[in-house]
């Protein structure tokens, strides 16, 4: 394991981005050709990953984006859904899933989650009405929900399956990539996930031609080419920049997912003797997880943050207001205890720095200032 | 864009070579921070950028489509308000408008490419609520009188001023005469990024706030997110690029006028070269002539290594994508006369004395 070097004002830090890009060389000296091709919009670095990508998951066609909500966004607007279509997804997700919906039109429906904070499948049928149009499901913290059976209510009720694998790039589940179960997977490769570039990154990938063609179009101001456009579209390209940095990053996806499963084997096993205080989702021998978030449930939740932060451990909380209490879905109409288990574990969970950058001295006190923590 | 011709539309190269050291300096900068998004560089970009445009705040978006559509929604519009701009602009002036859910009206241009003055008032109904001029190739629009109409009427002004970063009107910058200048600083802009980029200027507190927002996924900090919206960020490297920059503009600016100078000095007399007025301080983002057989001068100058391009052949009301809003061939006459006749030639700050003569002299021999 790659021990840092860097200056941290944290003992642990949550943020390992200045160790990640220590080793600039190769990316600045495909920047500077790309300086001097000046292929500033589109072009064949953007191409490159597109394809280096695709390949990647096993998808026929991947498209990058400018974010991971402009492929959500994207994703649910090449699907035709719109003012009226309701589209079934989870509460405990970051704001950009829901935002996406929202910002096409449509109305997000919300239901609970289970253990490990993935969409809970049986609940989606009690929530299917006649404006249904698609199922929405997150793979959340880079866990997976339980795809194939969401795929089996989502085929018998003609809905479409979108998946937010924005937290998901480099997961597998039942030897499947995450993003690959429905007609469109997304990823976002803001930093801190599994994959990522130095600023804002995103794609989707699908098998389907039509959809790939018209997303090419309305991703660049709905241009056919230079002088024709055939709708109005948006621009919500990736920067070359940033697809030189993903083309690069790729290339490392695995052994990073290596590395994070290490770190979270070894929090798993050492903090699972303090069971009733901290409770460790389950881990399924057909996910590979990517650990984009190592999220466990904690007791007095907010103590042990604070005992952690003052210990120079840079923990997080995603998130402690679910989507369906923030002030933004006022008017969906929800109340408290719409979904006890996602607003339960909005009270208890925590998240530990699991990144590929950690030592095991790191490790190791983070373990011992939580066991000290509950002594 | 080409490099393999002689004279390619642009060249970034000789921008770069002053530059490139604090370009690479403030990359690793930003590497070694660790902040990639809305960070230091980003506000500090903001703040610079509205010293210079001399409005209270800047506003740092992901781009320039993006900076239009979140300014109109920002805004707060009744759904079917109508926004009156120019149909000889690049679509996304058009299509931001109906992305934020309003209806574009369009009123036709004058000689000089900009919004017809005289031809807004009657284009005004009890729907309108913005007038949007577009600072076309770099000249600023009639500024006073579209200000006075909108006093008159009550309406707001948005200034589309994607390609006029540094034009005035009236010794008076653009992007500070409406509720907010929309900017965008894609890299074929007189002041760009390296990737796609924008900003939007504005006095209003209120409206810099809700830009703030919006941008973010409406979230007021970490935790709180008070409206669903959408990630329209401009990153941390980019900014960082753009505040070198912007330390250059004035130059690169000054330099794109005094070869513009030239070509009307050269061409007058073979085509119909930019308009002087002495109220406008053009900074020419494109340098556009008209002229007669236009395809075949294009051709002519394509064979001897010449790259020109055309801003744009197929007016934004007769795109496929505009059918909706029922506009004939024939209804905004000047800016289809325009769109035959116009061409924008090779023009960029390094552009060398030999290579512009060699332009001139070709159009020259074309009509000789």
């Amino acid at each position: 394991m790659k021990k840092s070097t860097m200056n941290y004002d944290w003992i642990v830090p949550y943020n390992y981005l200045p160790d990640q890009f220590k080793n600039r060389e190769d990316i600045f000296s495909e920047w500077k050709k790309l300086t001097q091709s000046a292929e500033f919009t589109l072009g064949p670095k953007v191409e490159e990953f597109e394809k280096n990508f695709a390949y990647y998951v096993g998808a026929k066609h991947c498209i990058s984006t400018n974010n991971g909500t402009d492929a959500l966004i994207l994703a649910i607007r090449a699907l035709g859904i719109k003012k009226g279509d309701e589209v079934i997804t989870v509460p405990n997700s970051f704001y950009a899933t829901t935002g996406a919906i929202i910002n096409c039109g449509a109305t997000p429906v919300f239901i609970d989650v289970d253990s490990n904070y993935q969409m809970n499948p049986e609940l989606i049928e009690g929530a299917i009405t006649k404006y249904t149009r698609a199922i929405l499901p997150v793979y959340w913290g880079g866990a997976s929900p339980d795809m194939l059976r969401i795929i089996e209510i989502a085929d018998k009720h003609k809905l479409a399956v979108i998946e937010d694998a924005c937290m998901g790039i480099g997961g597998k589940h039942k030897g499947t990539a995450h993003g690959r179960f429905g007609k469109i997977g997304t990823f976002s490769m803001h930093p801190l996930k599994s994959l990522n570039v130095m600023g804002d990154g995103g794609m989707l990938v699908t098998d389907d031609d039509d959809l790939y063609k018209w997303l090419l179009n309305y991703r660049n101001h709905g241009m056919q080419d230079r002088d024709h456009i055939t709708m109005w579209g948006v621009n919500m390209r990736i920067q070359p920049l940033q697809a030189i940095v993903a083309i690069l990053e790729l290339q490392k996806i695995d052994q990073i997912i290596i590395d994070r499963n290490l770190n979270a084997k070894y929090l798993d096993s050492a903090l699972s003797n303090l069971a009733p205080n901290v409770t460790i989702p389950r881990r399924n021998s057909y996910d590979l997880e990517t650990f984009s978030l190592y999220m466990i449930l904690c007791e007095n939740r907010n103590g042990l943050m604070e005992y952690l932060r003052q210990k120079k451990i840079d923990v997080k909380v995603h998130y402690p207001i679910p989507l369906h209490l923030q002030e933004a879905a006022l008017n969906l109409g929800y109340e408290k205890n719409s979904f006890p288990i996602a607003e339960s574990q909005a009270n208890k969970i925590l998240t530990l720095p699991v990144h590929q950058f950690l030592s095991q001295e790191q490790l190791q006190y983070m373990v011992n200032c939580i066991k000290d923590f509950y002594l | 864009m080409s490099l393999k011709m002689k004279v390619p539309y642009t060249n970034f190269a000789p921008k770069n070579v002053d530059i490139k050291r604090q370009l690479m300096d403030a990359f690793e900068q930003v590497l070694d921070s660790g902040k990639y998004i809305q960070g230091p560089e980003v506000k500090a970009f903001e703040v610079e950028f509205a010293q210079y445009i001399k409005t209270k705040y800047g506003n740092g978006i992901a781009n320039g489509t993006c900076s239009l559509r979140l300014i109109l929604e920002a805004l707060g519009l009744p759904k079917d308000s109508e926004v009156i701009t120019a149909p000889n602009s690049f679509i996304a002036s058009a299509s931001s408008i109906v992305l934020a859910g309003l209806k574009p009206t369009f009123v036709d241009v004058a000689e000089d490419m900009n919004i017809n003055v005289d031809l807004i008032e009657s284009a005004i109904n009890e729907k309108t609520k913005v007038i949007m001029p577009v600072h076309l190739t770099g000249r600023p629009a009639k500024m006073d009188k579209i200000l006075s109409i909108a006093k008159k009427y009550n309406l707001l002004v948005l200034e589309d001023a994607a390609q006029a970063v540094g034009a005035k009107y009236k010794g008076q910058n653009v992007g500070s005469f409406g509720i907010a200048g929309s900017f965008s600083l894609h890299p074929l802009k007189n002041l760009h990024a390296y990737g796609d980029a924008g900003i939007v200027t504005t006095n209003s507190e209120e409206l810099w706030a809700k830009l703030s927002l919006l941008k973010n996924h409406g979230l007021s900090d970490r935790i709180n997110c008070e409206t669903f919206s959408s990630n329209c960020r401009l990153d941390e490297l980019q900014a960082s690029f753009l505040r070198i920059q912007l330390r250059k503009l004035d130059e690169w600016n000054g330099s794109r006028i005094s070869l513009a100078n030239t070509y009307n000095e050269e061409l007058f007399e073979y085509a119909t070269v930019p308009i002087k007025n002495d109220d406008e301080h053009h900074v020419f983002q494109t340098y556009m002539i008209r002229v007669t057989r236009r395809d075949e001068l294009q051709l002519f100058l394509k064979t001897h290594g010449i790259e020109t391009i055309v801003h744009y052949p197929i007016p934004i009301h007769l795109q496929p994508a505009a059918k909706f809003l029922g506009h004939a061939e024939g209804t905004f006459p000047v800016t289809e006369k325009l769109s035959r006749e116009i061409l924008s030639l090779p023009l960029y700050p390094g552009l060398s004395i030999d290579d512009q003569q060699y332009v001139v002299n070709k159009i020259k021999e074309f009509y000789q």
